[in-house]
């Protein structure tokens, strides 16, 4: 599936703005952003729900959508099969009648509609479910019926609109890894929207983060968790959010160095290459919570106060104030910390990033 | 045994009063058409009749039978028929958004607002034009096309609060703007059906005016026009002419027993989303 250029506008402003991708077969691929993004948009334009005011659409080497050649394929005719938020069960059919729907719709045989739901059905674990009307089934097994709706027809994209967001957060875990599960027993290639970094995290091949209608990064959840090209990604990714102290660039016999104002932090000799090419000496150093430790030493570390800790289980969160900034440490459950006790806090080198604080954009 | 508070005993002399007030004239109507014509005279209008007789009752029948025929008949076609249009209409309106869509609907629901008076005289100019003068098919047709207008605005209204999402998933999966309509839009509306099928029905139902222009005689003269035809040119047969209105009222009331829950289910449609 391919996006070349593709801009929609609302009267109320931007959705999607100059948008392109390439998204592989059989890929999972993930569209994450704050609500207004345009990551629905996108997904309606690929449907074929919206038409866009500009760009071209291609689902493998058909082209679906192009606003300069005047090419628009009606969502009827595009093979795509579409999952919603809030499932869009037809109410007054029964489970079989939903995920009979498209199959009766495109004509199919009564024997062939049976044998195609049965087998939808059994692979969902729903099987017992058919003679049952939405409103009789929970928010999973709703969710299920859906997804069956999706897959009977065995289309070439699944869209998916925020599935999992009317779910309760334990089942939600449970639905993410059935998703996971069936995206890699069927292959088809999914482009699925959600807000939720850690749902883009734990299911995306390969994830797309938009702001405001632009897109800011593409790549493996690695890559946009380890190497955030800018500083909305480094801050929209990883829960709790990366720490980010503003400072200044100092370069000092060789040596590079951020002034956070109350210390300085030298620069590992990998980043100092990188930073020293830099025109502006205003930056803002990004580390996550992970690599932020508590430490008795006082050499290239920042003092801090403990406002508050929140055990985790298995870790503890720190959250701590420096220069009247919020900061959170990932400490050992064991630790034991006051509220208001002064602590040092330790940056992991090789895991710092350097944002430039004009334009946002990491440095290293 | 707790005595009910004075506010309760005040509230309850009022509304047995309100009933009082308004079963009243029912009473009337009911005494008076089982009562002989001289039990008519000699009784008071409240009173129970001395000798109770069915003969109004049949004697009204005989006159109404042909006339309550006629109605019926069109009663029902346009009813149905205007229901149908005006889902059709709503549907398209508030789903299938097209250039000008609101101006459509604007001039439909002017045509609520249009007192059936104005029309008369070119009404009935039409009518005759058609052929269709003193016809069964001509007061379906006029009754029809009024309707259009109020069904179309009751049916448009409760399609807005179909979801979207709905008809992009009927869309995505492959059905057209007609197959999405039968198959799952018209399966959703049998609430409003039972609702505007009651209006449209009690409407045409009691509709004197265009019954009284566009039909003469007995071919397609409508129960409404029959029943003040009761009253006679020189005696009022009061007892045939209240058992001509039990004749008359029958029908709709018996509407109303039989929809009247799908009537409370649609009006509150509107009010409580989900």
């Amino acid at each position: 599936m391919t996006i070349k250029n593709l801009t929609k506008r609302y009267e109320t402003g931007v959705g999607v703005e100059g948008l392109n991708l390439e998204i592989r077969d059989g890929e999972f691929f993930i569209l994450l952003g704050p609500s207004g993004c345009g990551k629905s948009t996108t997904l309606l334009c690929v449907a074929g729900l919206l038409r866009p005011n500009s760009g071209e659409i291609w689902l493998g080497d058909k082209l679906v959508t192009s606003v300069e050649r005047d090419i628009y394929v009606t969502p009827q005719k595009r093979g795509v099969a579409m999952v919603f938020q809030d499932y869009a069960l037809y109410p007054h059919m029964t489970a079989f009648g939903n995920i009979a729907f498209p199959l009766q719709v495109s004509g199919k045989s009564k024997p062939e509609v049976e044998t195609r739901v049965r087998k939808a059905a059994e692979s969902l674990g729903i099987s017992q479910l058919l003679d049952r009307k939405p409103k009789q089934l929970s928010g999973g097994q709703r969710q299920r019926v859906a997804l069956g709706r999706a897959i009977v027809r065995e289309p070439e994209v699944f869209l998916m609109d925020e599935p999992l967001a009317n779910l309760d957060a334990k089942l939600r875990v449970h639905m993410r890894a059935e998703l996971k599960n069936l995206h890699q027993k069927l292959g088809t290639t999914t482009l699925y929207v959600t807000h939720d970094q850690v749902e883009a995290m734990s299911v995306g091949d390969r994830i797309a983060i938009q702001k405001d209608g632009i897109l800011q990064q593409v790549g493996t959840p690695e890559d946009v968790y380890d190497r955030p090209r800018n500083m909305f990604v480094g801050g929209f990714i990883g829960s709790p959010a990366m720490n980010m102290l503003e400072g200044n660039l100092v370069k000092k016999d060789g040596n590079v160095e951020v002034d956070l104002g109350i210390s300085a932090f030298e620069l590992p000799n990998r980043t100092k290459e990188a930073v020293k090419e830099a025109k502006r000496s205003e930056v803002v150093l990004g580390v996550r919570p992970e690599h932020t430790t508590i430490t008795k030493h006082q050499k290239n570390a920042i003092e801090a106060n403990v406002s508050f800790v929140e055990l985790i289980g298995r870790e503890l969160h720190v959250h701590l104030t420096a220069r009247e900034e919020p900061l959170v440490a990932i400490a050992e459950p064991t630790e034991r910390l006051e509220v208001g006790q002064q602590v040092w806090l330790a940056f992991d080198k090789s895991k710092i990033h350097i944002f430039d604080k004009e334009t946002e954009e990491a440095l290293i | 045994m707790t005595f009910p508070k004075p506010e309760r005993i005040t509230l309850y002399i009022l509304l047995a009063f309100f009933i009082f007030t308004s079963v009243l004239p029912l009473w009337t109507c009911i005494m008076t058409s089982i009562k002989t014509a001289q039990d008519v005279i000699y009784t008071m209008p409240l009173e129970p009749p001395s000798s109770p007789t069915l003969d109004p009752m049949m004697q009204a029948f005989d006159i109404m039978k042909r006339p309550l025929l006629n109605s019926f008949a069109f009663t029902i076609f346009a009813t149905i028929l205007s229901c149908t249009l005006g889902s059709t209409n709503g549907y398209i309106l508030a789903k299938i958004r097209f250039r000008g869509s609101e101006v459509v609907f604007l001039l439909l629901a002017i045509g609520i607002f249009i007192p059936y008076q104005t029309v008369l005289i070119p009404l009935v100019m039409t009518i005759s034009k058609l052929g269709l003068y003193n016809t069964i098919q001509g007061l379906i047709l006029t009754h029809t096309a009024y309707g259009i207008p109020i069904c179309t605005l009751l049916f448009r209204s409760y399609y807005e609060d179909i979801p979207e999402s709905l008809m992009r998933a009927a869309k995505t999966d492959g059905a057209g703007t007609w197959t999405t309509f039968r198959r799952i839009v018209l399966p959703l509306s049998s609430p409003m059906f039972a609702v505007a099928g009651v209006f449209q029905f009690t409407s045409i139902w009691n509709d004197f005016l265009f019954g009284l222009v566009l039909a003469r005689g007995t071919d397609a003269l409508p129960a409404s026009v029959a029943l003040a035809n009761l009253k006679g040119t020189t005696t009022a047969f009061w007892n045939v002419q209240m058992a001509g209105a039990w004749w008359y009222a029958l029908p709709v009331v018996i509407i109303y027993l039989i929809l009247g829950k799908y009537l409370i289910q649609g009006y509150m449609a509107g009010a409580i989303k989900g």
